[in-house]
């Protein structure tokens, strides 16, 4: 990362949106320490604007249309300022203040966002917003952080000021939303031809706001955006004519929206293709496409991970293998153990309530596996055999007894067996019925007593 | 059903202050991150380095035809 005037130079030379945002990447690198420091002191209040419009075009020759150029000064005029004030952490760190940063960096936004709607800026600087976009969210959390503390500091006891900070813990990053939301809208809506149109930038802005309603715990909320990009679908580009890194990260949070609606089937539609075309070395992203695909695989297909599919995320193979073990065994009581070891992991990633229908596919294996001990009946001359279909509801009795671990002396109720099988029977994943008077389940012959299990 | 669920229960509410702390590090690297990279090529993707282009293999079926049955079968009389 070059000097920011320097970033500004090739970024408009070349054409090239990154490199333009580059210039609007508020950090010092290691490589430039004082990359901040120079662009703040290059100028003062007084001069600011004729000194902007100065380095930024005539220095680097750079001929723009007026009101283009215009638009460039004020936000980088927005920018400046808050660069002071980031400035400030490392020459006065007193008066230094994320929320004078998070407000600074706001009105950078808008003077961009007022540069695209008003201003004449062109389609290919779009990155620009995805920069300023993603630091607007950075400060506003820092922000948030800063007043939280100063809050505790100020009134360290009582319930009271507790509910009220719990109230505006979020107060920046609520504010960033709504500027976030013009972005989006800014993209959304352009009408200028698609190969010079802001909607290229739609999914990146829409994912900006994703992780902000997450963060916020207003879910509900995303789901105003997949209205509002269904309602232009037909006016946006395939999915795929989109950079992966904002294919893959839509799908990712529009996969987990179905998974915390209990829509599995397509949760797992969007979750598998967020997977196929991740990059082979985000392995947090992939741990997180993964920590949502599991659960669905386990409700739509009944199928689970391989060892070797968890072997590169250890934390994924020591949250899922107990019950994946229990599922595959029929150990009903190993299945609960762990469901409650688990817990609050569960429960915190959301993962709590589809895992719980593991337990069907557990009693569903144990339940098999009676089938198969009852083995074959005796071959009719030429036949080939067939399994013994008519089975007792004791061996299944017996089956819950061992599932649950339930000692030699306790009586394992007839009635709740037969329970657990209607309820496998109703949801399919067992094909008969009970002969309640003469104590027998009679299972579907020709291979679909158990269907998709191949018995 | 087992018993070693209520105990297993009973163990979070007696550290909740500790457990909140936790979890509210782990929220942040809860995100989905940003890509250092803006786009990549098919082979760099999970569907591309795949052999066949396809992760079938990857997921296993939910049973186990393994175990000794004939084990079970006397259990279950």
């Amino acid at each position: 990362m070059a000097s920011i005037f320097e970033d500004f130079k090739n970024g408009q030379k070349l054409g090239s949106g990154h490199q333009l945002a580059a210039a609007l990447t508020p950090v010092s690198t290691s490589a430039n320490p004082g990359r901040l420091q120079s662009f703040y002191y290059f100028s003062n209040a007084a001069h600011l604007s004729s000194d902007l419009r100065y380095s930024l075009f005539q220095a680097n020759g750079i001929r723009l249309p007026k009101q283009e150029q215009n638009s460039w000064v004020d936000i980088f005029a927005a920018y400046w300022n808050a660069v002071g004030e980031l400035v400030r952490f490392e020459e006065a760190p007193s008066r230094a203040s994320w929320v004078k940063v998070f407000n600074a960096w706001k009105e950078t936004a808008n003077q961009l966002i007022r540069g695209y709607s008003t201003g004449g800026l062109q389609a290919w600087t779009v990155p620009c917003l995805y920069v300023v976009g993603r630091y607007l969210r950075h400060f506003a959390r820092q922000a948030d952080a800063e007043l939280a503390s100063q809050e505790s500091d100020g009134f360290g006891d009582g319930f009271q000021d507790d509910v009220a900070s719990g109230l505006e813990k979020n107060a920046k990053l609520e504010e960033a939303t709504r500027v976030l939301n013009r972005m989006f809208t800014l993209c959304l809506t352009d009408r200028s031809p698609i190969e010079e149109s802001r909607k290229w930038g739609v999914y990146d802005t829409t994912n900006l706001l994703f992780k902000t309603y997450f963060k916020l715990n207003t879910i509900g909320l995303s789901k105003n955006l997949l209205r509002a990009l269904n309602a232009q679908s037909a006016d946006l580009p395939d999915l795929d004519a989109f950079p992966k890194s904002h294919t893959v990260t839509f799908k990712y949070y529009v996969g987990v929206i179905h998974f915390l609606d209990e829509n599995y089937a397509e949760a797992e539609q969007h979750l598998a293709e967020a997977w196929r075309m991740c990059h082979r070395s985000a392995m947090k992203n992939r741990e997180l496409i993964l920590t949502y695909l599991i659960p669905c695989h386990l409700v739509t297909t009944h199928t689970l991970p391989s060892k070797k599919l968890l072997a590169p995320f250890p934390r994924l193979e020591k949250l899922y293998r107990p019950l994946c073990n229990c599922i595959k065994t029929g150990d009903l009581g190993g299945f609960d153990a762990a469901m409650s070891a688990g817990e609050e992991e569960f429960v915190k990633r959301r993962i709590y309530l589809p895992l719980e229908r593991g337990r069907d596919i557990a009693l569903r294996n144990l339940f098999r596996k009676v089938f198969i001990a009852g083995g074959f009946e005796e071959p009719k001359d030429g036949q080939p055999a067939i399994r013994r279909t008519r089975v007792p509801v004791g061996e299944f009795a017996a089956a819950v007894r061992i599932g649950t671990h339930a000692d030699e002396r306790s009586r394992v109720d007839i009635d709740e067996v037969e329970c657990l099988l209607s309820n496998l029977i109703y949801k399919g994943l067992m094909k008969g019925y009970i002969a309640r008077d003469r104590g027998m389940v009679v299972l579907s012959k020709g291979g679909a007593a158990f269907p998709g299990t191949g018995v | 059903m087992s018993s070693t669920q209520p105990q297993d229960k009973a163990e979070p509410s007696q550290q909740p202050q500790q457990q909140q702390q936790k979890s509210s590090v782990l929220e942040e690297d809860d995100e989905f991150e940003d890509f250092p990279v803006e786009d990549w090529p098919q082979e760099e993707t999970e569907q591309g380095a795949t052999a066949n282009g396809t992760d079938a293999h990857l997921w296993e079926e939910s049973w186990d035809d393994d175990d000794a049955a004939e084990d079970f079968s006397k259990q279950l009389k």
